[in-house]
């Protein structure tokens, strides 16, 4: 059983009184330990795609599971609880925190499932130490580099150690020497630790780290590539 | 969990330091000014109750007209007289020693002249119960006679003291009678023992406190002791005021209870009031007005508690994209709220422990100038009670003004609030 299956999901939206259909049906399987890479021009429904694979929406049609779950079924609170544990986060803007340090950024989803403090900050400290921030950690977002921002990100993203990794144009705000190492650091979590990473990217580099992309168009996945 | 909840809410409040003071501000603007209205209240009761205490002591009520004290009484308008037969008194149990006032105008001859004739007019007397100067001098007030003369003494009757004023409009001196005319074709002629010491126009005050009387009163009436009242016009209803003190060990409420109900059986009018029943009434008295000032102040914290919305409303606006986060990574609704509703609250909180403070000072500040202009020592009081209030109560407005925006916050689709810009 895949660890992601879609199968004809639509999904509309209500703008005024007139309903934008952002997803025509669209059929997606993804393995786990997957690297794919979902591409499209602005409107193809690849953001609305990466809200339901991350359960923050719901679709309006068709049946989407995650790790076996019925995402339709689910409620709201479950949903968030799905998301909190199965799921992590990448940003294109990386949405830190400014107010906290780094580690408690990478606490912050912690602090959410109830873990204890002193278990929560040795992997807070473990994780920014994975992405190379072992001398970060006191430091507030905006003390830090881009690079080291979206790294900031993606060990919160780690924190209570999700199966799939959701990355929204990671490096669309860096320029191509930080944002190797981030799309290097992506590659490892599927090579090294089997996790599913999705990147949603128009960044032909992003794409070359993905074992297969997936083409958009209308809501519609239009082209499906192996990559070797 | 909640611990980091609150240190969330707390960092969030210290980025924003000059919005989060300004709203502080606002709230403890509102709290200063209920705690220290409250505080000069309370007060302001304790210091009346002190000098009641001071004057009646423990062991001692006095017997008003019902009318005047009880539950039947019309309001301020004055002490009204009644009857009072002061022998059945002084035989309830438990009672030590009663004295009384009463007093009622006169036609007053004075000793005749060098030309024989005497000088006359209608003036004022007061019968005093000699115990009255030997035993409560606190009640009637000091009253000081010239040299040469004095006070009358228990058991004497054909005996007056005249005020300065009388004796100088009767021509009358110590050694010498004055004839006073009571009811039908009664009439005594009383020895003078004893004339007041005139007072200073500048003089302070330093009148009775239960007969109401001052000084410049005082000298203007004809003292005679209490029985000879009864000589002169029999017993009547023009009792002023009465005090007893009871037996030591004995309890004065109930004293007082039975001294009402004996004296009431026998067709008096009167209610016995003690300590207890005076510092009831002040109690009532100045909690209203305080409860009624605090209403007011209390406007201010509404404003105060508006304000905190205000700032949460930009707080929670401002924090769109944060919140959106927040819920990506797995908070709860009710974990949103939660830490909006602290961020409120706590600041509400500040708000109120620097109200506390400043109202407590302003407190005392303002009971020393108070104490001063009416000359006595006011005094300040900090009620544990009152502080452990306003603190949880500050709190409580916080959070109650926040929880509106607190929902809202909560409430937001992730989707929408990840995508604000």
């Amino acid at each position: 059983m895949p660890l992601l299956d879609l199968k004809g999901i639509t999904k509309d939206y209500k703008l005024g009184k007139i309903v934008v259909r952002a997803l025509r049906g669209l059929d997606l399987e993804v393995e786990e330990g997957e690297v794919i890479a979902i591409m499209g021009p602005s409107g193809s429904g690849k953001s609305t795609l990466m809200h339901i694979v991350g359960a923050l929406d719901t679709p309006t049609g068709g049946t989407a599971f995650l790790d076996g779950q019925d995402l339709q079924q689910l409620k709201e609170r479950q949903l968030v609880t799905l998301r909190g544990k199965k799921v992590g986060f990448v940003f294109q803007t990386f949405n830190l925190i400014q107010t906290l340090s780094a580690q408690r950024n990478v606490e912050l989803p912690m602090i959410f499932q109830g873990i204890r403090k002193g278990e929560r900050a040795r992997r807070a400290r473990e994780l920014l130490t994975k992405v190379g921030l072992a001398d970060r950690v006191k430091h507030k977002p905006n003390e830090l580099s881009g690079g080291e921002r979206q790294r900031v990100a993606m060990a919160r993203a780690l924190a209570n150690d999700p199966e799939i990794i959701l990355a929204d144009e990671p490096t669309g705000n860096l320029d191509t020497e930080s944002g190797t190492p981030v799309l290097e650091m992506l590659k490892r979590l599927s090579v090294e630790d089997g996790k599913t990473v999705i990147i949603v990217t128009h960044d032909p580099d992003a794409a070359a780290i993905a074992d297969r992309i997936v083409r958009l168009r209308d809501g519609c996945v239009c082209e499906e590539v192996d990559c070797v | 969990m909640f611990k980091d909840f609150f240190l969330l809410a707390a960092q969030s409040i210290m980025h924003r330091r000059m919005r989060s003071w300004l709203t502080v501000i606002g709230v403890f603007i509102g709290i200063t000014a209920v705690v220290a209205l409250i505080s000069i209240g309370l007060g302001l009761e304790r210091t009346i109750t002190d000098q009641v205490a001071s004057v009646f002591g423990v062991d001692t009520f006095i017997i008003m007209n019902e009318d005047t004290f009880g539950p039947q009484a019309h309001g301020p308008g004055g002490a009204e007289e009644y009857a009072l037969d002061l022998s059945t008194l002084r035989a309830v149990e438990g009672v030590k020693v009663a004295a009384a006032v009463r007093e009622r105008t006169g036609f007053v001859q004075g000793p005749p002249r060098s030309d024989g004739t005497p000088l006359q007019g209608f003036f004022p007397v007061s019968g005093l119960s000699p115990e009255l100067i030997t035993e409560f001098e606190s009640f009637i007030g000091e009253l000081e006679v010239q040299k040469g003369g004095r006070l009358f003494d228990v058991g004497e009757e054909a005996v007056t003291v005249l005020g300065s004023e009388i004796a100088k409009r009767l021509q009358a001196s110590v050694g010498e009678t004055v004839l006073v005319v009571g009811e039908g074709s009664a009439e005594l002629s009383l020895t003078v023992v004893g004339i007041l010491v005139p007072v200073e126009e500048d003089e302070e005050s330093r009148g009775g406190f239960a007969a109401g009387m001052n000084q410049s009163q005082n000298q203007d009436t004809i003292y005679v002791p209490y029985e000879t009242m009864d000589l002169l016009w029999g017993p009547a209803k023009d009792v002023l005021i009465t005090v007893v003190r009871v037996n030591p060990g004995e309890d004065v409420d109930k004293v007082a209870d039975r001294a009402e109900e004996t004296l009431n059986a026998r067709g008096s009018e009167i209610s016995a009031v003690t300590y207890t029943d005076i510092s009831e009434v002040i109690g009532t008295m100045t909690s209203t007005i305080s409860a009624f000032l605090a209403g007011i102040a209390g406007i201010s914290l509404l404003v105060g508690g508006v304000g905190v919305m205000n700032t949460m409303f930009t707080s929670v606006l401002e924090r769109t994209k944060e919140i959106g986060v927040m819920k990506a990574v797995g908070a709860k609704n009710g974990h949103v709220l939660t830490i909006f509703l602290i961020e409120s609250g706590l600041m509400g909180l500040v708000g109120g422990v620097v109200g506390t403070l400043l109202g407590l000072g302003l407190s005392a500040v303002a009971s020393s100038f108070i104490g001063r202009f009416f000359g006595v020592e006011m005094a300040v009081v900090a009620s544990p009670i009152l502080i452990a209030i306003t603190l949880l109560g500050s709190f409580l407005l916080g959070a109650f003004a926040g929880l509106w925006p607190a929902r809202r916050a909560a409430k937001l689709p992730v989707v929408d609030a990840l995508r604000y810009e």
